[in-house]
């Protein structure tokens, strides 16, 4: 007699409703802000605001487009994300393999080390940290903030990728090696081609922490704000039109990123890489 | 051979990191001698506030001295931390703050202010002369007027018309027109700022003085009879209480689950002129048993130690004060003034709320500059959730945080 399997008839059951409902309530808030940045003032301030978008305007879109505050943090937060990723890569990912191919307890220790920094709030070591980075002239600069978002990424970013180069088999290696390939040879075209799913979740993961940092571009800026900054003046300022706008303009560049850096995530990709 | 140029590139990367992060270096004499001709100036001010000063106000004082002016935008909460770092970097780069008169004691406590008692002489004698206390910490000046506020009673014309209600000049009217709107809409449409932090201190403090009482004792006869009524008063206020700030009673507002809250004139901005809810009036508030009382706010003017062009800055300083500016800020911004020689024409529509404030600044009084000012925001917070959200008695409740306000005046050596 052949038993029903009651979990796995369950969860192909509740699969797609689940994942619909988790979709639908990480969309809502995104789709507000969006509907807040296109409505008229009369629409949004309302004792009962509608769900769908009534009157759609520009309104808000143009005077940002037009009050010359957007292009300036638009590429100052686009330029420093995406030099602290490159960077945090090309420093992480040799470290991490380097690391991944340490004997287990040595592997552990300096795992654990790489956070011994993120055990402490962010405000708390954000003044000291800023502090040195004013004695080096650090301030208003992309080279201050990327060495301070590096602060912040560089952990992650090693130990995503310690777990990336553990599942690639030493065996790969050494076949190269067998083959008459260097070592270096053999990282750049054997390892870190298959790595590549490891580093592209990385690279989203420090771009995205980048993109959105708070603590340290406020300290380290004066005057040249990041666009997290920017929609928080608009926020402090109680401008719900502009900060939505600036909300929703944030969101952009984030999705773009995340969509350019997906296709890198593949499953399966060691499958047969090895023959026991 | 190839680990070699491994090497090499390795420490070549680390050799460009070690220089991007020196930064290239200190200050080169030109540069100090350049940074003489510039005046770098924090303010927190929106979009139309920042036009206004670099086209009307900089101008006349830049052509003056021959200096340029550098403004940066810093909101009063960050201002401590960024003038923090710079002053234990040894690297203090502005030279004049003007901030929200709430937020001063930090810069007293970490000192990160110059003292400016040598300069009393420079504030205006037209000063309202409330504004002065303001600036003063254990009787050093640190801070000059600059721009009084004061929160005003926002309401909706077209609730209390149709339900024939006036605008609560008094308690026992507030109660009144509180229970109407529960009685009529089943749901409290009255704020009271109950958020247990510096906003509903604001409104605790504005409660308890119009009674008599002192905010910073606690217990006597005014505090008790304050927070008696805004028991009595609290079955008929809002649900929204609880998250009122300085912010969200705008949203109350625009969005109507609100028809009567105290808040800064900000709101006419937001609601009236760029929310088109024109229905949404102002007036200077109501009176309690004793007298009519308001917390004043608004800004300050202080510099920051170390700051690099201080002469500069206290002429700066005294060019704000001066009528003509103050006029200005008047007539393009509808700020009231600091000076009571100085008058300006607002705008048409800000008229009835600029009228409000001005009113309402007849009544404002100071808060005191406290070095345990921290301890006093707990314990009026403290008998707020203990008496009105837990239903504690009155005055064991107050004798207790009386108490606790008294030992905070001993360590602070008061």
């Amino acid at each position: 007699m052949k038993r029903i399997d009651y979990s796995e008839k369950l969860s192909n059951y509740l699969y797609l409703p689940v994942a619909v409902l988790a979709m639908i309530a990480m969309i809502i808030p995104v789709y507000i802000l969006f509907k807040v940045s296109v409505s008229s003032p009369q629409e949004i301030m309302t004792a009962h605001p509608s769900f769908l978008i009534k009157k759609f305007t520009l309104e808000h879109w143009k005077a940002i487009f037009k009050s010359g505050n957007l292009w300036a943090p638009l590429s100052k937060s686009f330029t420093v994300a995406t030099m602290t990723t490159l960077i945090a890569i090309i420093i992480a990912a040799p470290a991490a393999y380097v690391i991944a191919r340490m004997p287990s307890k040595a592997k552990y220790a300096v795992v654990l080390s790489l956070f011994l920094l993120r055990m402490f709030p962010e405000v708390a070591i954000a003044l000291s940290i800023s502090v040195q980075f004013l004695k080096w002239n650090l301030i208003d600069t992309n080279t201050g903030l990327v060495m301070a978002h590096l602060i912040l990424n560089l952990p992650f970013a090693a130990w995503i990728l310690v777990g990336t180069f553990e599942t690639i088999p030493k065996g790969l290696e050494e076949a190269a090696l067998v083959d008459g390939a260097g070592k270096v040879e053999a990282l750049l075209k054997i390892i870190m081609p298959l790595a590549i799913p490891g580093i592209a979740v990385a690279a989203i993961f420090v771009w995205l922490n980048s993109w959105n940092e708070f603590t340290y571009a406020l300290y380290l800026t004066m005057s040249k704000r990041t666009l997290p900054l920017q929609t928080y003046y608009y926020v402090v300022r109680g401008g719900w039109f502009d900060a939505a706008t600036y909300g929703t303009i944030l969101m952009i560049p984030v999705l773009m990123v995340t969509f350019l850096l997906q296709r890198y995530m593949k499953g399966g990709y060691l499958s047969g890489a090895v023959k026991g | 051979m190839k680990k070699g140029y491994l090497r090499f590139f390795a420490m070549a990367l680390m050799l460009a990191i070690i220089i991007a992060a020196a930064g290239c270096g200190g200050n080169t004499e030109q540069a100090q001698e350049t940074r003489k001709n510039v005046l770098k100036v924090s303010m927190g001010l929106a979009e139309e506030e920042w036009k206004v000063m670099k086209e009307d106000i900089f101008p006349a004082f830049e052509e003056k001295y021959g200096i340029k002016i550098e403004p940066y935008q810093m909101e009063a909460g960050d201002t401590v931390k960024k003038l923090e770092a710079m002053h234990q970097a040894g690297a203090m780069d502005i030279d004049l703050i003007t901030q929200d008169n709430m937020q001063l004691a930090p810069l007293v406590d970490k000192g990160l202010v110059e003292d400016l008692s040598s300069y009393r002489d420079m504030i205006p004698k037209e000063v309202i002369p409330a504004l002065i206390p303001v600036g003063e910490f254990d009787g050093k000046l640190y801070f000059m007027p600059y721009r009084p506020n004061v929160e005003i009673a926002f309401y909706n014309e077209k609730k209390f018309d149709e339900y024939g209600l006036k605008p609560p000049t008094n308690w026992d009217e507030l109660l009144e027109v509180a229970k109407t709107f529960k009685e009529k809409e089943g749901v409290g449409r009255v704020v009271i700022k109950q958020n247990l932090g510096p906003d509903s201190t604001i409104h605790m403090f504005d409660l308890i003085r119009s009674a008599g009482g002192d905010p910073t004792v606690l217990n006597d006869e005014g505090s008790v009879r304050a927070f008696t009524f805004l028991k009595e008063l609290q079955p008929y206020l809002s649900p929204e209480c609880k998250k009122a700030d300085w912010n969200t009673p705008n949203q109350f507002l625009a969005t109507e689950s609100a028809y009567l809250v105290q808040n800064w004139p900000f709101t006419s901005v937001v609601v009236v002129r760029d929310g088109g809810k024109k229905e949404i009036k102002a007036y200077n508030g109501w009176r309690g048993p004793v007298k009519e009382s308001h917390v004043l706010g608004g800004e300050v003017i202080g510099i920051p130690k170390g700051a690099p062009n201080k002469d500069m800055a206290v002429k700066f300083m005294e060019y704000l004060m001066s009528k003509e500016v103050q006029e200005k800020l008047t007539s393009k911004l509808g700020w009231p003034s600091m000076r009571t020689d100085a008058y300006g024409k607002v705008e048409d529509w800000q008229k009835p709320y600029f009228d409000a404030v001005s009113e309402a600044l007849k009544h404002a009084e100071p808060r005191p500059n406290l070095t345990y000012w921290a301890d006093v925001d707990k314990a009026v917070n403290g008998a707020l959730r203990e008496i009105i959200f837990e239903g504690k008695d009155i005055r064991a409740t107050l004798d207790k945080y009386h108490n606790m306000i008294e030992q905070a005046k001993k360590a602070a050596g008061n």
